[in-house]
């Protein structure tokens, strides 16, 4: 879907011909994408667009109906759930935990874990390690999930929504964790129906309309060619 | 240093975020604020640039996004990078002068459009101008 | 990593697992206390007695359902999110919590029966002192061949229960997709269960033949009650997997290793339900 990176870039993820039934409704329709290494992609649509079914099948959580999809080579299991860090719409830690607990539950679970980085993002997000995860308002579990998440050195990053619902502070933190934190050999998918916010941190842009792709490039092309930033476009395609 | 990654994130917007509105590519909306500063000898010519890392920080975009900034600023001559150093400033004055002169020719012209637009003829548009710059000197 | 797995299990109810236990140690005490001192009839006492019985037993009762429920819930609520995307392969989660909720009955069982003993021995007015008890028991013809088959048997078909139920919570689960009815799941268990038993006794009674645990000789049902009908008071049940007429234990052949295979199927087919099937 980019040509700019040019031939010999790997693709971490591989999707073709997606689709995904509920009883009798199309959640995804023969979706096609790649995306390759080192690339942050946002996957942008509003709610029912199909956005979360997508994420939920390359994270193990939903089976497709039809079609095929790669992760490091790999079909989704046991080896594709090692290589993504996923940070899910919701609160999933259990709710016994405080932090500490959640530390040595991903440190025992993902050997990327990077304890050190945790800790600093901890501190970056103004985080103690004794707090009670029941304990945290909605800003705050969002902080401290994505900091689990990010701490992982994984080499695909899936972030559900990571900014919505929060308050512009938690918002600009939670920015700039995810801008520290890219690096060049892991990828990002992010979905977000809130395009101002986050369209600078995009390589890539796919648009998601009830279940189907109606557009994707590279967001700079696409500026380049409509004349118009993500989010014009994007109130344009779902007329917001 | 630091003082100018600062200084190159605040002119954006006042320390915020930096809002990229036009209509336009964030790497040219980059490029042009720094031909800016540049051309009007904020950054001087051989001081190097923040890091890519440090800057797209500062402008919460992707890194990629600045890295082709860089790339195009260099290949237009206006920086050069010196592996495992950074990117810098030219140091040849001509280039910056040639390029002052480009975006002054710009100005101008976009404004002369204008100007014709709205009815004015090459000799009236030359009084208000002088008016105007008598004006100003006064002051 | 299943051993992780299996400690955080623990991490997440030791402590509702420890407050029961407290709860009931502290009602049994009452309970003995109050039945030693028993002089005609105190009402109140007897309705102490009574109450506390009865709150012994809810508790109990919350207990199991607090422990199976654990697995129901990675299926219904969000912490599912976390687990399922673990690198972990649905058959260890499944024997995780499956060995989890054994270690928690056993011990319930083993902390709440030694202190029923303990009980005893401090409020019986004859005062025994731990080497008679030893060789009283030592004295004693106890049959611990039959009670260890029954001990194995019981365990077996605790194990097949509880495997069964969680099969039933993960069949509940992708038949009804999102929609959450309260204790469908026990319907398809009681469905279920009456299939696997009905199954059972129709293979026992095709195959009828057995292990004799005395003597570990296979012999057949008929072999077996033609011999002894004339001696013995009590008649072999016919349906039964492991059945003993007071002095002789035997085992069915064809049932025993039909349960094992139930347990097997019911285990893997939930490990593949829960990696497989379930659209969270």
């Amino acid at each position: 879907m980019d040509r700019e990176g040019g031939a010999g870039m790997k693709n971490i993820v591989e999707i073709k011909n997606l689709t995904k039934n509920y009883f009798n409704k199309r959640a995804l329709d023969s979706l096609n994408l790649n995306i390759q290494e080192g690339k942050v992609v946002g996957i942008l649509g509003p709610n029912g667009s199909g956005k979360t079914t997508l994420i939920k099948i390359l994270t193990g959580l939903l089976r497709q109906s039809k079609g095929e999809v790669f992760i490091d080579g790999h079909n989704i299991g046991v080896h594709t759930k090692s290589v993504v860090s996923y940070l899910p719409d919701r609160n999933f830690l259990y709710n016994w935990m405080n932090i500490e607990d959640a530390c040595d539950f991903y440190k025992d679970f993902y050997s990327d874990f990077d304890e050190k980085k945790f800790e600093e993002l901890l501190d970056f997000m103004k985080l103690e390690k004794n707090m009670k995860v029941t304990s945290l308002s909605k800003g705050m579990h969002e902080k401290l999930n994505l900091s689990l998440v990010l701490s992982r050195n994984a080499k695909l990053y899936i972030l559900d929504e990571p900014i919505a619902g929060v308050d512009p502070v938690a918002r600009d933190q939670i920015l700039d964790a995810i801008i520290n934190n890219y690096n060049e050999k892991s990828s990002m998918i992010i979905t977000t129906h809130l395009v101002r916010d986050m369209e600078n941190i995009f390589d890539d842009v796919v648009f998601l309309k009830d279940g189907e792709i109606i557009l994707q490039g590279n967001a700079e092309s696409l500026r380049e060619q409509k004349g118009k930033q993500i989010d014009d476009l994007y109130k344009e395609i779902f007329s917001v | 240093m630091y003082y100018m990654i600062n200084t190159l994130g605040q002119q954006v917007n006042g320390g915020e975020n930096m809002d990229f509105n036009d209509n336009l590519p964030i790497y040219i909306q980059i490029m042009n604020l720094i031909k800016g500063k540049i051309v009007s000898g904020e950054i001087g010519k051989g001081d190097k640039l923040p890091s890519v890392r440090e800057f797209s920080k500062k402008l919460k975009v992707n890194p990629n996004t600045v890295q082709r900034t860089y790339q195009e600023l260099e290949r237009e001559g206006l920086v050069f990078t010196q592996r495992g150093m950074g990117t810098f400033v030219t140091e040849d004055k001509e280039v910056i002068k040639k390029f002052k002169k480009g975006m002054a020719t710009n100005i101008v012209n976009n404004f002369l459009i204008e100007m014709k637009k709205l009815g004015f003829t090459p000799s009236e548009i030359m009084d208000i101008i002088s008016e105007w710059i008598e004006k100003e000197e006064r002051e | 990593m299943m051993g992780r797995y299996i400690k955080y299990e623990i991490k997440g109810s030791y402590k509702f697992i420890l407050g029961v236990l407290a709860l009931v140690l502290i009602l049994i005490t009452g309970i003995f206390a109050y039945s030693i001192n028993v002089d005609e009839g105190s009402v109140l006492g007897g309705m102490f007695v009574g109450l506390s019985t009865l709150v012994i037993f809810g508790t109990l009762l919350t207990t199991f359902l607090y422990i199976v429920g654990s697995f129901r819930k990675e299926l219904y609520e969000d912490r599912g999110y976390l687990t399922f995307t673990l690198p972990l392969t649905g058959n260890k989660i499944l024997g995780a919590k499956l060995i989890v909720a054994i270690i928690w009955f056993i011990l319930l069982g083993i902390v709440i029966a030694g202190y029923n003993i303990l009980m005893v021995m401090i409020f019986t007015p004859i005062k025994l002192n731990i080497s008679e008890f030893f060789s009283m028991i030592r004295g004693m013809n106890i049959p611990y061949r039959e009670i260890i088959a029954f001990a194995i048997a019981v365990i077996i078909s605790g194990v097949s229960t509880l495997i069964l139920i969680y099969f039933s919570m993960a069949l509940g689960r992708v038949t009804l997709r999102n929609k959450k009815i309260g204790g469908f799941w026990f319907v398809i268990f009681l469905v279920l269960s009456g299939l696997i038993s009905y199954v059972q006794i129709k293979i026992i009674q095709l195959l009828p033949y057995y292990i004799d645990l005395n003597t570990f000789k296979i012999i057949s049902y008929d072999m077996f009650n033609k011999g002894f009908a004339s001696f013995s008071v009590i008649q072999f049940n016919d349906a039964a997997l492991l059945t003993s007429n007071g002095d002789t234990t035997i085992l069915n052949i064809g049932g025993f290793l039909y349960n094992i295979l139930i347990v097997v199927i019911t285990f893997l087919g939930t490990g593949h339900l829960i990696e497989n099937k379930i659209d969270l």
